[in-house]
């Protein structure tokens, strides 16, 4: 974002929302300036108490006193006034220490600094392979022409499923490597206080978004500066599952946050008659034979429901020693992280053919800009109808993470044993078969060998109907191969084994971690071809 | 392929705020006519669209359309045609009632005409039965209109048209589909509810039909009030499951499109899926039903794809699996009603768990006692 769109855009946030404020006070059941203030002010004021150690806590502590001393005798001037200054803290809060020289640079220099910080990670296979090139171990495949053009056509918002947080330090230098320009996207304030992320995240062009701040207002900003750039046309980068997937699963509960700044955008693209009003969904998938913070991540899913922690700040991500392991496992065997572009849609869901028109689901073009005419015919704003088209979309993204999820041999050896357990212990409940990994007496290699060839071959006949993908290894299907791979991969990064042989049985190892891997399978059918005939074993 | 060139921009809203007063339905049998009959009578240019060249000239010369309605005068208001793109570009809302098996080929030759801003209803009530989709799936599919809604209650084509007031549902997504149909259809004898369900209204309309089937033959087989009233309320308890596994919303049962609509159809002689029942009851063969009665009865297609997904995923539906038995696998009606009268006898909420005796829990001691009392009763 060159400087000049930077102000343009902190102005145009600050104007839309102190004019909502002020058309929103005179309607019925709107809130008043003064109570709205005085809403914001709370929320403030209750953050900082929780937070004891938020950063910028003795700034915010004098700004909210300043803001309560100066409320009780304000009029109406004053009390815009002080919105105004309220807005106007939380667009910069959002900003944070944008700098748009050290940006330019960075966006350049960054990608090809990114294998030289891998590479003084490890420094074995700097002297074993020399220099690495990235695109060994990130391999990127799907639409990404269409991604291209969707970025030549209009703005685009790339919504990834969210498995690690490298994911945007991997999209970031997939995005440069299709030679694309970078893409802003909004990241937790946690991840500024990474000590190894920090660096990206300040560099890629990341906004900040404060988890911890809940008045209703400081959403709004938020939502507005994202709608804002895309009108600009700045593309982003947004998750839609909001956090990393504690569980492994494929996000199927959306947050639907950006999509419907995209909408709004678009909208408001039309009614300003923009000449590139268009912007464009394209949903994409992060697979990673073994995943950074995998431990950390699926033990916070197990615990019970409602002690789960939304922001975690002291993972495998946070720890400097982890991810250089983490990466000299990644570098140090093939084919590890796979980054797969889908079909690129529009802000309604639907496709759009090659030229970037929409088309309906048999193919003919639909001109979009009529779904959001008012009854006079002119583009408009309409809340509920945008809701639901927001929804759709997110419905539309959500089929799309399905579809081009990549299945790796890690996930599919996971799943085919972990399955197999379950059926064999069916009167096990999920805890105790995670706690006992059943009765410890483990398959024979030959069976098990049989189960993931099986698996395999449903994956296969489910990639030929376009349901999901797979890595070629799991597409030729060779179980033993597939065994042997995801057995390296584990043993590459995990300190526990996930799987154990054992002579010519195989066992359970860490069950956390094999249900982690598993879990990334579910929802395709494959259960009856992992468990096989455990499930008559069992009832015998 | 829609292109700017071919579509009208819509038109402005007048000085007066009112918006362009067209209408068109699609499909031209006795439902589809009664609707574009009340949309004349508003006030609306209608037009009708069919395929018959025939009814379309007895519509426009006779103004009536006797297949169907008898001698019931249609509104001057209308217009039947056979040209579906004028009958597409001729209005913002679409009502789409043609039977459900034509559904999916109509919809995909509009979908060559309409554009995003219009609104489509479906107020036909059945059910694909490839992948069981539902008449608003298939909208959704075959075009690119989203604004997108379904109409199902208590109406049967003859009473409407013959001014007996009553009410129906009009459900979507949308807020605006629900204000635009309430806006143009409603009027002093007939009276608009909207649902944001439209799951739970579509699947209710749907699967209605098989009960009334089921009425039919108990009125065929010389049963009254008891049978009818035990019919109807279990039938909605099996609607209910049903439904419920699709995401709707239990209440939407209890609503017009539930049980407003299963009261009519299971009770009223002028259902067609009603007289199916009864003509079985007195002995008929299918086949000769179905053809003599010279429209679509969508009960019987609707109970085949209801039972088979019943079955695959084990929903108790008895009633809609004794109808199938009568109709397609032989059983007469004496043995199909002995066989559900006969059932073991079992609660009426089968979903509550507190009131089920589960046989394992999670206290040993339960469980042990529970066993008990098994061996001691078996």
């Amino acid at each position: 974002m060159r400087n000049e769109i930077r102000d343009a855009v902190v102005t145009e946030v600050q104007s839309r929302i102190l004019e909502a404020c002020l058309h929103q006070a005179v309607v019925p059941g709107g809130m008043p300036l003064d109570v709205l203030v005085n809403d914001t002010l709370y929320h403030e004021k209750k953050r900082l108490e929780i937070y004891t150690s938020a950063p910028d806590r003795d700034a915010d502590l004098a700004f909210w006193g300043q803001v309560k001393h100066r409320l009780g005798t304000a009029g109406e001037a004053d009390l815009r006034r002080l919105l105004q200054e309220i807005v106007g803290r939380f667009v910069q809060e959002v900003l944070g220490n944008f700098r748009d020289s050290v940006y330019r640079l960075s966006t350049t220099v960054l990608p090809r600094t990114l294998p030289v910080l891998l590479n003084a990670m490890s420094p074995q296979r700097l002297l074993s392979k020399g220099m690495p090139d990235l695109s060994d171990t990130i391999r990127i495949e799907g639409d990404v022409e269409g991604l291209r053009r969707a970025e030549r056509l209009g703005t685009v918002i790339l919504t990834p499923t969210h498995v690690s947080n490298l994911d945007s330090v991997v999209i970031g230098w997939a995005l440069y490597a299709m030679g694309l320009k970078p893409f802003t996207f909004g990241a937790g304030l946690n991840l500024f206080a990474n000590p190894v992320l920090s660096f990206f995240m300040r560099n890629l062009g990341a906004y900040r978004v404060d988890r911890t701040k809940t008045a209703p207002l400081y959403k709004d900003v938020l939502k507005e500066y994202a709608t804002v750039t895309l009108e600009m046309g700045q593309s982003q980068l947004f998750f839609p599952g909001g956090t990393r997937a504690r569980s492994g699963f494929i996000e199927q509960r959306l947050k639907l946050g950006l999509l419907s700044s995209g909408v709004h955008a678009y909208i408001n693209n039309l009614i300003r008659g923009r000449a590139r009003p268009r912007v464009f969904v394209v949903p994409c998938t992060t697979s990673y034979e073994v995943v950074l913070e995998a431990e950390t991540l699926v033990e916070d899913h197990l615990k019970l429901v409602g002690k789960s922690r939304y922001i975690i700040t002291d993972d495998e991500s946070f720890q400097p020693k982890q991810i250089l392991r983490f990466f000299r496992s990644v570098l140090a065997m093939d084919g590890r992280i796979v980054l797969r572009v889908a079909d690129t849609l529009d802000v309604f869901g639907n496709r759009v053919d090659e030229e970037g028109e929409s088309i309906d689901s048999r193919g003919r073009r639909v001109d979009i800009s009529r779904y959001v005419l008012d009854d006079t015919g002119r583009p408009a704003h309409i809340p509920q109808r945008d809701r639901v088209y927001v929804r759709e979309a997110g419905a539309a993204v959500s089929r799309a993470f399905r579809e081009h999820n990549v299945v790796l041999a890690t996930n599919l050896v996971a799943f085919a044993l972990f399955e197999f357990l379950k059926a064999r212990h069916p009167t096990m409940d999920l805890y105790r078969l995670l706690r006992t990994g059943g009765d410890g007496t483990g398959i024979e290699m030959g069976v098990f060998a049989e189960r993931v060839r099986a698996v395999a071959v449903a994956v296969r006949e489910q990639t030929e109907a376009g349901q999901v993908h797979a890595t070629d290894t799991v597409l030729e299907g060779n179980p033993a191969r597939l065994i042997g791979s995801a057995l390296r991969h584990y043993g590459s990064y995990h300190r526990n084994p996930v799987i154990v042989r054992r002579g010519d049985r195989v066992f359970a190892g860490d069950m956390n971690l094999l249900y982690y891997y598993h879990n990334r399978l579910t929802g395709y059918g494959l259960e009856s071809a992992a468990a096989g005939e455990a499930r008559e074993v069992a009832s015998r | 392929m829609t292109t700017a060139t071919e579509t009208p921009t819509p038109t402005p809203n007048d000085a007066s705020g009112d918006p362009r007063r067209t209408a068109s339905v699609i499909g031209g049998g006795s439902w589809g006519t009664a609707l574009a009959h009340i949309l004349g009578t508003h006030g609306y240019e209608t037009l009708l669209w069919m395929r018959n060249e025939d009814t379309v000239l007895e519509v426009n010369t006779q103004r009536t359309n006797r297949r169907y309605l008898g001698d019931a005068a249609i509104d001057p208001g209308v217009e039947a045609t056979t040209d579906l793109r004028r009958a597409a570009l001729h209005a913002e809302l679409l009502l789409i009632v043609v039977p459900s098996k034509a559904f999916r080929e109509v919809a995909f030759e509009l979908g060559n005409y309409v554009t995003g801003d219009q609104i489509l209803v479906s107020a036909t009530k059945g059910l694909q039965e490839d992948g069981m989709k539902r008449m608003s799936e298939i909208l959704r599919e075959e075009t690119c209109c989203r604004k997108i809604g379904a109409l199902s209650g208590p109406n049967l084509a003859k009473e409407v048209l013959n001014g007996h007031p009553t009410s129906t549902v009009v459900a979507s997504a949308f807020e605006e589909v629900i204000a635009k149909s309430e806006r143009m259809l409603s009027g002093p004898r007939f009276r608009l509810y909207g649902n944001f369900d439209i799951v739970g209204v579509e699947l209710a309309g749907a699967l209605k039909n098989i009960y009334a089937i089921a009425g039919g033959v108990a009125a065929g087989l010389g049963f009254a009030a008891n049978t009818q009233s035990a019919l109807i309320t279990r039938g909605l308890a099996e609607m209910g499951r049903f439904g419920t596994r699709f995401g709707a919303d239990p209440s939407t049962f209890q609503g017009l499109a539930g049980v407003g609509d299963m009261i009519a159809t299971c009770t009223s002689t002028l259902s067609r899926n009603h007289t199916v029942g009864r003509l079985l009851a007195e002995g008929g063969n299918l086949d000769d039903i179905v053809a003599s009665l010279g429209m679509v009865a969508e009960g019987v297609d609707t109970t085949r794809v209801v039972h088979q997904f019943a079955r695959r995923e084990r929903i108790y539906m008895p009633i809609a699996e004794a109808v199938h038995r009568m109709l397609f696998e032989g059983a007469t009606p004496e043995s199909a009603l002995t066989t559900l009268m006969e059932r073991a006898s079992r609660y009426e909420d089968l979903d509550s768990l507190i009131h089920r005796g589960a046989t394992v829990s999670e206290s040993v001691v339960d469980t042990a006692r529970a066993a008990a009392v098994s061996r001691r009763t078996d």
